[in-house]
């Protein structure tokens, strides 16, 4: 039993010791869509906090809001204008992958998201 | 292809049902003053919490209210007094279900393709209900109503004069649901390439540096565009630069596609895209677009796409009433109508 809760702890450490603080590159496809649209992150990680910025590339990128990491999982928004997009992902290895939700005034989407760590 | 009909002559008008179904947040009294957009902006950010502003709508019309985009949504604000009128928070709406179910039947990669091959079906429908009207050329409709001769005499009079309208809409409709195959093939024939804008990261500002004011951000932009209207101001915060896209509403083709991109602290032009300088494919892929939307005829037109893509509802009432009728015939084994639709 103290076996399987130590394993239990380390794996949890294991996970919450992942910092993404960092770029991050990579795509989503809102579905229904023929296109990929590209994205890239930069990370910056205190504690569970998200902050930081993300968008399309290096120039044009959006303010990070409501940024939360708990254990493996990943969730932010981003506001571009006539979107909001909401990022529900899972951190392993070096990757980032999960669900996007995508918010206009009068339309709601969905896309799959896959990013890698680049620095 | 009815789906496609109805809701296409909804988005004929989508504006328009917009501002009716939330009347008290977009109409406001004209009036010859206008605030700033600071102003606007400063006033819907106090009303919402301190929330900052992600971009600026600015009204087209004296008698339409401004919109502020906030992260939580959008505020709308009478541009010649301040008044805050409310706000919409984001989500699915009834005309973006309309939109979605137009675009791709709300089913996603499935739907959009089913959208994509009823194009090409509506195309082979009209031309064999072409074939099928060329010999009888009937425009008039006869007969008594409870019986299947003025609905057969509907149905080709109502089919013969769509026929050209719904022709082009179909055409038009299937360019833009097939647009990655088309689109390459137009570039080569008009041998053009896609416009390319360049994006420049912003430099570093000096230490204590202002920003400019978006007022100020669209009085330079307007400047490069004489003539066009300011109708979206990105924030610098949001994306890195002030970008303001004009309006010029004497191109009815890609009137929209003017984008001023500036720093946000020296107020230098970083990039700058008109529509006046889209490549000669780019300009038929507009073109295309602005013909299916009924645009490019401006309020006429968009009466044209609204009728005829009211009429495919109509052709295919019809249509199940001439089958019915035939049905019904069948079974009390009364003669079938002759090729001039008596029977």
């Amino acid at each position: 039993m103290k076996k399987a809760i130590a394993v239990v702890l380390l794996l949890t450490m294991n996970a919450m010791a992942e910092d993404l603080t960092g770029k991050w590159s990579g795509a989503f496809k809102v579905d229904g869509s023929d296109h990929d649209v590209s994205q890239l992150f930069i990370f910056k990680q205190e504690g569970n906090k998200l902050t930081g910025s993300g968008g399309p590339d290096q120039s044009e990128q959006y303010p990070i809001e409501n940024g939360r990491v708990d254990g493996d999982r990943v969730s932010f928004e981003i506001t571009t204008g006539e979107w909001k997009f909401t990022y529900s992902l899972r951190a392993t290895d070096a990757k980032l992958a999960g669900d996007l939700e995508l918010k206009s005034v009068d339309n709601r989407r969905t896309a799959k998201v896959n990013l890698t760590r680049i620095q | 292809m009815v789906i496609l009909g109805v809701t296409g002559s909804i988005m004929a008008f989508e504006p328009e049902l917009d501002r009716l179904l939330h009347p008290q947040l977009s109409y406001v009294a004209p009036d010859r003053r206008v605030i700033s957009l600071s102003e606007i902006g400063d006033a819907a950010s106090r009303r919402f919490g301190g929330e900052p502003v992600v971009a600026y709508l600015p009204s087209l019309s004296p008698g339409l209210s401004s919109q502020v985009l906030l992260p939580s949504g959008i505020a709308y604000v009478n541009q010649h007094t301040g008044e805050v009128l409310g706000m919409r928070t984001r989500g699915q709406t009834h005309l973006g279900y309309v939109r979605e179910l137009h675009v791709r039947l709300v089913g996603g990669s499935f739907g959009r393709s089913i959208v994509k091959l009823s194009g090409i079906a509506m195309l082979f429908s009209l031309a064999s209900g072409l074939y099928l009207w060329w010999p009888i050329k009937r425009v008039s409709i006869r007969g008594r109503w409870g019986t299947r001769r003025p609905w057969f005499d509907l149905h080709n009079a109502v089919g013969i004069f769509s026929l050209l309208p719904l022709a082009i809409l179909a055409a038009t409709g299937t360019i833009i649901g097939f647009e990655d195959q088309v689109g390459p093939l137009i570039y080569k024939l008009t041998r053009s390439s896609p416009m390319h804008i360049t994006r420049f990261t912003p430099p570093e500002p000096a230490p204590g540096a202002t920003a400019i004011t978006p007022d100020e951000a669209v009085a330079i932009a307007r400047t490069h565009i004489p003539g066009a209207i300011p109708y979206r101001v990105q924030m610098p915060k949001y994306g890195g630069l002030y970008v303001v896209a004009l309006l010029n509403p004497k191109e009815r083709v890609a009137g929209d596609g003017n984008v001023v991109a500036l720093d946000p602290y020296s107020g230098q032009v970083v990039s700058l895209s008109r529509s006046s300088d889209l490549s000669r494919g780019a300009r038929v892929l507009a073109a295309n677009e602005a013909i299916h939307t009924g645009s490019v005829l401006g309020m006429p037109g968009r009466i044209v796409v609204c009728l005829a893509s009211t009429m495919v509802f109509v052709q295919a009432l019809s249509g199940l009433f001439i089958w019915l009728g035939g049905s019904r015939a069948r079974l009390s084994s009364s003669p079938p109508m002759n090729e001039k639709g008596v029977s």
